[in-house]
């Protein structure tokens, strides 16, 4: 197992904020990213699943790679992503089927926009395996598979015509923006949530700036003054976070969306806030490190297992709302809540980890 | 029931003033005080629209499992699209669009976030916002439930939109659950403090279950609503619609139907 490391212990703090984000009502919820920026833990989690594609395709096997094998490689990466998808929402699904039953109440078969599997079972498997109705709170792994999906473009205009790779991503999220284009859902009317037109740039971005050349080489060579631009800009967006402030969308010019701070279409005030995060608090790792040495190895384990950790904690945080539903909230609660999962999510990590160790 | 709604539109000479005088009439299983109906306030900008002989007014009716709906047989029987049918009849003339955005389960902050897109995006004339039920059932606590309803309101409010409330259904399993009475209690006191229309679903749905025995609104599990249910959502929203176009002052009186004896 490759040591704890930067960016392995920024996605596993993404990983638990994320958990926290996904049980509504939970009093910790008032103190993730979320709560106090504009932006929240799944622009991070997106720009650091671009970081590591970067780490991935400069790996000396994946640059030996052709064209061919690159592709195959990483549509298989996509395709492990649709499965997790596509089980973790059959067990969602079963999990929502046992509370009402244990619960005696039918109204949870409608939690997390379930219903229409139990109403209208016919058109939502179809929905299910097209990714077409997606559950809420189990709609981010819908947006990896497009991205992986189409991450060998990503890669390989990067590796034959790398300027043209920034332009060509600002322009499909422009054109996204523009014109409010977004991928239907079915059966149930409506639009994805993450509309994975607007959030591929958050992942290009990822991608482009761990290179150690162009613009990732620029912005290292300019660490001091892309902080200095940072922080005003991160101040900015804390600011009108906890004055609950955020542009009239009604009141903006039209295409409003690009002014909005809208997730949905990942709209630039937030884009710009996480490249501020990421200017300001990338590189402190090693001081982090330093001081919280064990905290760093914890949730380092956490996100190098991230996809297994992330499948659990969406589970656990769907688990964690029946809880809440059948004790009530409260502070006593939801730590004890938070105390089980997070360390459900470790023991996922490490059993993961285990059973590498475990192969001949 | 279409028929009299037809006969109805005939009669109206002068849509705006007979609309204001004679709501839509209800069917019988679905009838119920007035007062258990809605919480009256105006809804200046509808009536403004509505006023100036817009051929078309656009209605986004945001919410959860009862706006998306759940249990109906179809989805021509769901509230929004029961509700077109009644609004495109009382108001002669007009043509109601009715933008469906209901996503079920979901609770207040979600919906509050996809609002503000939907609205941007829609440009409706009122928003109808089916709330609650989830956030009860979710435990979410109900200072933090205020505060997602107020902004949203105050926002829709500054950008001249009209803003109805559609509260939490009646289900004698939630009779005594805290959390539902605490979410329905602050519903009710944020419609009075924002002054905004708040359609009585529990109390509307309450009341026809305790005294038309005949007519039931729910599905077997008596949690959804069936068919007539959604029947009956639409009216009252449709009544509450009509009856408040003009209503100038919070307490203006409103004559009450007579309501059948238990």
């Amino acid at each position: 197992m490759r040591p704890p490391n930067e960016l392995d212990f920024w996605r596993g703090l993404a990983l638990a904020t994320i958990f926290i984000d996904h049980v509504p009502g939970i009093i910790f919820e008032n103190y993730t990213l979320r709560a106090v920026a504009i932006s929240d833990a799944a622009e991070i989690f997106v720009f650091l699943a671009g970081w590591s594609m970067r780490l991935l395709v400069s790996s000396r096997s994946v640059r030996q790679m052709d064209g061919l094998h690159l592709v195959l490689r990483l549509e298989g990466r996509a395709f492990t992503i649709f499965a997790a998808q596509i089980v973790i929402t059959e067990i969602a699904l079963a999990m929502t089927a046992a509370g009402s039953l244990l619960l005696e109440n039918p109204l949870i078969l409608e939690w997390n926009n379930a219903s229409a599997v139990f109403e209208d079972p016919v058109e939502a498997h179809l929905g299910l395996v097209m990714l077409s109705h997606q559950l809420g709170y189990f709609d981010i792994l819908p947006l990896y598979v497009v991205l992986m999906a189409f991450a060998p473009i990503a890669v390989l205009v990067d590796r034959y015509f790398p300027l043209l790779l920034l332009p060509l991503s600002l322009a499909l999220y422009a054109a996204t923006l523009a014109t409010g284009v977004n991928i239907p859902t079915w059966p149930v009317e409506g639009r994805w949530y993450f509309n994975p037109m607007a959030w591929q740039l958050n992942f290009v971005l990822g991608f482009a700036l761990a290179a150690p050349h162009g613009l990732g080489g620029f912005v290292r060579r300019h660490r001091l003054a892309m902080r200095w631009v940072a922080a005003p800009l991160l101040l900015a967006g804390v600011t009108a976070a906890h004055y609950n402030w955020s542009p009239d969308p009604l009141s903006l010019p039209e295409p409003q969306l690009f002014l909005m701070f809208d997730k949905t279409y990942a709209s630039p005030a937030r884009v710009i806030e996480t490249l501020a995060l990421v200017a300001l608090f990338g590189g402190l790792y090693p001081h982090i490190a330093g001081w919280f040495g064990r905290a760093t190895a914890f949730f380092s384990m956490l996100g190098r297992n991230s996809l297994n950790v992330f499948c659990v904690g969406s589970l656990l945080s769907l688990l964690a709302q029946f809880v809440r539903f059948t004790l009530g909230g409260g502070f006593g609660i939801d730590a004890g809540v938070l105390f089980v999962a997070v360390g459900c999510m470790y023991v996922t990590a490490w059993l993961s980890e285990w059973r590498d160790r475990a192969r001949p | 029931m279409r028929g009299i709604f037809a006969a109805l539109a005939l009669c109206m000479a002068m849509p705006v003033a007979l609309a204001q005088d004679a709501p839509p009439p209800l069917s019988p299983e679905c009838e119920a005080p007035t007062a258990d109906i809605a919480s009256p306030a105006p809804l200046p900008h509808l009536a403004e629209r509505l006023g100036q002989k817009a051929p078309a007014i656009r209605i986004l009716a945001i919410g959860s499992s009862s706006t998306w709906g759940v249990g109906a047989s179809s989805r021509k029987k769901t509230y929004p699209a029961l509700l077109r049918g009644i609004l495109d009849s009382a108001l002669k003339g007009t043509k109601a669009e009715i933008i469906n955005r209901g996503v079920s389960g979901e609770v207040a902050q979600t919906t509050a976030e996809r609002l503000r897109t939907a609205v941007a995006l829609d440009k409706p004339d009122l928003v109808l916002w089916q709330v609650g039920t989830n956030d009860a059932l979710a435990r979410v606590d109900s200072a933090g439930f205020e505060e997602t309803l107020r902004s949203t309101i105050s926002w829709l409010k500054a950008s001249d939109i009209d803003v109805m409330l559609v509260g939490l259904q009646y289900a004698p399993k939630f009779v005594r659950d805290d959390s539902y009475l605490t979410i329905r209690e602050t519903l009710k006191k944020v419609a009075v403090a924002e002054n905004v229309l708040y359609v009585r679903r529990y109390d509307a749905m309450q009341f026809i279950a305790r005294h038309q025995n005949g007519a039931d609104l729910m599905s077997t599990d008596d949690l959804h609503l069936n068919d007539l249910g959604y029947e009956c959502m639409a009216e009252h929203i449709a009544r509450a619609v009509i009856a408040n176009l003009f209503v100038r002052r919070r307490d203006l009186p409103k004559p009450a139907p007579p309501a059948p004896q238990p």
